[in-house]
């Protein structure tokens, strides 16, 4: 547990600004203080917050906005597939109240310290020690950008801080040509025509992984795959 | 925008997220994901992030169309040059705040 939390601490400076811009752009759409603190709380994944502000403050529709978030969130079942053989011991009721504080530094990390050898107990509080401390200052930060974003003049382009925030997750990503293939793809997408109901996200994330596994399979006698 | 309809829509959302951070943990805790199914999940976040950044670098102007905004442009390059050099969360933010508001400033 404590181990957990320590490890915690040096994710946290770029948890908690990430959680602040989240609550801040909520509130700046015209949420209410509970209904932006329930994004925050509820769904608890900030790239997917971030989507939903968007989205719903440019009137998309429901379901474009859900299934928009969905893609987003993919990556939670990924991390959910390579973490399940070494929680296969742990209760039916830990690993379901585990899972909701999944996220991608606390998998990260986790996934770091099984490499250790370590018995299935101690990571699994590893685990909550970190997913835990994670969640509580993921909750502070936002809170503080639900009260304090509305004092934040424009002019200061605080929408930015997502854009800096995404560049600092997506380049560690790019470990091949094939995520760069996945990326530019997503990128030209996004900045492509208007689709229709706000789907330019959804499908650039579509075309970005359709592209680049089709490349993937082409490229194969050659490649060298990603590694994950 | 209607109160009912910003929950439903936070719960849906939830939902669907919780579907994806428990499959394989409880849902389908004894399933193997196919490869494709791999193959193209490996992939997904890359694209998505590169496709939330990219409006945030070239802002939608009149009609829509991307447009140029040097300071952004030039902040967005020594931000992503941070990262591949450093994989420094706070430095990557930090420096690339400085940077925009820096040119802003030049530009203006």
């Amino acid at each position: 547990m404590w181990a957990g939390i320590l490890a915690s601490l040096p994710l946290m400076m770029g948890v908690i600004p990430f959680s602040v811009i989240c609550g801040a752009s909520a509130s700046g759409i015209g949420l209410t203080f509970s209904q932006a603190w329930g994004l925050s709380w509820i769904v608890f994944a900030g790239s997917s917050q971030i989507v939903f502000t968007h989205l719903l403050g440019s009137g998309a529709a429901a379901w474009v906005i859900v299934l928009t978030g969905w893609v987003v969130n993919l990556r939670f079942m990924m991390y959910s597939a390579a973490l399940a053989p070494h929680f296969r011991k742990t209760p039916r009721l830990a690993r379901w109240l585990g899972a909701y504080l999944l996220v991608d530094q606390s998998f990260a990390a986790t996934l770091g310290r099984i490499a250790e050898g370590r018995s299935e107990r101690e990571n699994v509080w590893f685990y909550a020690g970190i997913s835990l401390a994670l969640w509580l200052s993921w909750q502070a930060g936002s809170i503080a950008g639900i009260l304090l974003g509305s004092f934040i003049p424009a002019h200061w382009s605080m929408d930015f801080l997502v854009a800096l925030n995404f560049i600092a997750l997506l380049i560690p990503l790019l470990s091949n040509r094939l995520m760069w293939v996945a990326a530019a793809v997503g990128a030209l997408v996004s900045l492509g025509p208007q689709l229709p109901l706000k789907l330019n996200l959804l499908v650039a994330a579509l075309a970005g992984a359709v592209i680049a596994t089709i490349l993937e399979k082409l490229w194969k006698p050659a490649s060298s795959g990603p590694s994950s | 925008m209607e109160a009912s309809f910003v929950w439903a829509v936070i719960l849906a959302l939830a939902a669907v997220t919780y579907f994806n951070r428990i499959s394989f943990i409880g849902l389908l805790a004894h399933v193997e994901l196919p490869r494709l199914m791999q193959r193209m999940l490996a992939y997904v976040p890359a694209a998505i992030l590169a496709a939330i950044i990219a409006p945030l670098v070239f802002p939608a102007g009149v009609d829509h169309l991307p447009t140029l905004d040097w300071p952004r442009l030039i902040a967005a390059l020594i931000a992503v040059t941070i990262a591949l050099r450093t994989r420094g969360t706070l430095a990557t933010i930090c420096i690339g705040m400085l940077a925009l508001w820096g040119m802003q400033a030049l530009l203006a």
